[in-house]
């Protein structure tokens, strides 16, 4: 038939002990990584048959070059941001397929201080993933060719993922529009076809870029002096 | 004698012409173009026919998942997951769950696995019928993209009898699954598949041989082993190119670890190498549901879980073979009933990293061939 039983003990399945076939392997990594200079503490367990390593931040481009150079990690699957809250984190996940290893490694950032160094020397798939990081979290990846926002407009005020990020914007952005204001409609001083700039109160979250004309139900604002941007409090 | 002469300034005309370089011209491409598969933009950077420079915008679809899963309960974030690649939701789905219990220690019943496999595997077929049913469209062939259609609806029909709804299923859930089949659902699987076994040898029939097909896509777009692995690719487009990882088998999860499987391999690196590892994987499904149907164990779908989990503090990645390669969730709870971070780790973003430099040097005619097979989900590459 086509059932492979791989577990060893009767098909049953366990999630809690590790597979056999990666017994051995997970062994095998922790028994390489545990040679390796500039670790802080020594190799953990992951779930799901992976290991865990936490690197010293000046060191970590000789670390990840020993790791794709001598262990063979040669894939770099994904590098996340963490706001721990006091500082930031940056975690990279990375792949041996020759070896069918997968490592976390785990760099901590000087609070205040957003920065590390970059890994597109590396692995040239960290250019994205890193620009992506920038982009969500503000950290600064040194020696990067291309820092540039990547997920969001590069006008934008922020770094969403951070956990001080607000949701609801604080400032509000003028935009253009041909609505007129109800009272100087009904007074006759509105012209019709002049594009005029406005401040509209935003929704939970949105910065919308409202069509010209759009109605907004009274939400809209005119400031004293048309392209002068209120900063605050409209309504 | 006067066809020598022409021949001959011809010629000279273009000996003239060696040295001459024409002004580059910059090409926008989308957001709004129907190949790009959705919301990408691509900056063309043209010397008369030929690609020198090409860079992807992209972000337009933007919706903040990562924020959004933050902000909800574990349970609330799964049928976010369906938004990220609209084209597998049930695979995202899984990956989001499989996370979550990786992290609390829950293995689900061996039924509710079983389920999972074989609704992974149905998804992983109309995910691979869109991708290459768009991607003969795009290539000029009107024909096919029908057969592919016609024959996911009848699984997106399957899906609303199961989840109640064709796209956005939310079937998974922390656990097991939110159903078993309703009534008949399995004998109206096992005629679709009946169904779906000829129609796939059709459309085999359609294309293979065809001399059209074969001219734009062989030798177009190649990506040696090594090139793949440093960019990070992963599912068709890297087993396309010699590679053999997939995560079924290397990294087995769920009931992965007892029902083996075949992946499809080419050792050809290009264009008409990733498609045809998609072909040959919606055979591999097909038999994979087979083997499920045989072989689907009694007993509950799903442990006694509560709506509001709240998982042990700690870490976890776990990632599945979704359609388009490794979809991986990093996932931290500190010990309350919303992520404190959920990381998702989507193929399309990466491997769409890899087109401006297979773009550089070919004609403008191929950019379209290029693009599509790599198989991009814009939902995914923006989140």
């Amino acid at each position: 038939m086509d059932m492979i039983s791989r577990t060893g003990s009767g098909g049953a399945l366990s999630s809690k002990a590790p597979l056999a076939f990666q017994a051995d392997h997970i062994a095998e990594l922790t028994r390489a990584l545990h040679g390796l200079d500039g670790l802080v503490g020594h190799p953990v367990l992951m779930g799901g048959g992976g290991v865990g390593i936490e690197v010293e931040r000046p060191k970590l481009v000789e670390v990840c070059r020993v790791l794709r150079d001598e262990l063979g990690f040669e894939m770099l699957s994904s590098v996340s941001g963490v706001d721990m809250r006091d500082h930031l984190e940056v975690v990279y996940h990375m792949r041996s397929l020759a070896h069918n290893w997968l490592l976390q490694v785990k760099v901590k950032l000087e609070p205040g201080k957003p920065q590390v160094d970059s890994l597109v020397g590396i692995w040239i798939t960290a250019n994205w993933l890193e620009r992506e990081t920038y982009d969500l979290f503000g950290i600064t990846f040194v020696g990067h060719p291309d820092l540039r926002r990547i997920l969001l407009d590069d006008e934008f005020e922020g770094y969403p993922l951070l956990k001080s990020f607000h949701p609801t914007p604080t400032t509000v952005h003028d935009r253009a529009t041909t609505q007129a204001a109800p009272e100087e409609a009904l007074s006759g001083e509105a012209q019709r076809g002049v594009e005029r700039v406005v401040s509209k109160r935003l929704g939970q979250g949105t910065l919308e870029r409202l069509h010209p004309g759009t109605p907004t139900f009274g939400h809209a604002h005119y400031p004293e002096q048309p392209g002068v941007p209120e900063s605050e409090g409209v309504d | 004698m006067a066809i020598d002469q022409e021949n001959q300034q011809a010629s000279e005309y273009i000996e003239g012409a060696e040295g001459f370089r024409s002004e580059e011209m910059i090409l926008n491409m989308g957001p709004q173009h129907p190949s790009t598969h959705g919301v990408l933009r691509l900056v063309l950077t043209l010397d008369g026919e030929t690609v020198v420079h090409c860079t992807p915008v992209i972000g337009y679809l933007h919706r903040g998942i990562e924020k959004i899963l933050e902000n909800r309960p574990y349970m609330g974030g799964i049928r976010y997951m369906d938004n990220c690649d609209y084209l597998s939701p049930m695979l995202n789905e899984t990956a989001y769950v499989g996370a979550v219990e990786q992290l609390m220690g829950l293995e689900p019943p061996r039924r509710a696995q079983y389920i999972r496999l074989m609704t992974n595997e149905m998804q992983r077929i109309t995910s691979h019928l869109v991708a290459i049913g768009t991607y003969l469209l795009d290539l000029g062939a009107m024909t096919p993209v029908l057969y592919c259609f016609r024959d996911r609806e009848g699984i997106l029909d399957l899906f609303e009898a199961l989840g109640g709804s064709r796209f956005n299923v939310n079937y998974m859930r922390v656990g097991g699954v939110l159903h078993d089949f309703p009534k008949g659902w399995l004998n109206r699987l096992e005629q679709w598949c009946n169904k779906f076994d000829q129609s796939l040898k059709e459309l085999e029939d359609l294309v293979t041989g065809n001399e059209i097909f074969e001219a734009r896509t062989q030798g177009v777009g190649y990506i040696d082993p090594q090139q793949a692995v440093a960019y990070g690719l992963t599912g068709p487009n890297l087993r396309g190119s010699d590679v053999n990882f997939d995560l079924r088998v290397d990294r087995p999860y769920m009931a992965y670890r007892e029902v083996s499987v075949n992946p499809a391999v080419r050792q050809e690196g290009d264009a008409f190498a990733r498609f045809r590892v998609r072909l040959d994987e919606c055979y591999e499904s097909l038999r994979l549901i087979r083997v499920v149907m045989d072989t689907l164990p009694g007993g509950p779908i799903s442990t006694r879980t509560p709506i509001a989990l709240r998982p042990p503090r700690g870490e976890t990645y776990f990632a599945v073979e979704g359609s388009k390669g490794e979809q991986g969730i990093y996932l931290i709870s500190d010990g309350s009933e919303y992520p404190y971070r959920a990381k998702v780790r989507g193929p399309s973003f990466v491997n769409l990293q890899i087109v401006p430099e297979l773009l550089r040097g070919h004609k403008m005619g191929d950019v379209v061939a290029i693009l599509g097979s790599i198989d991009l989900v814009l939902g995914e590459v923006d989140r």
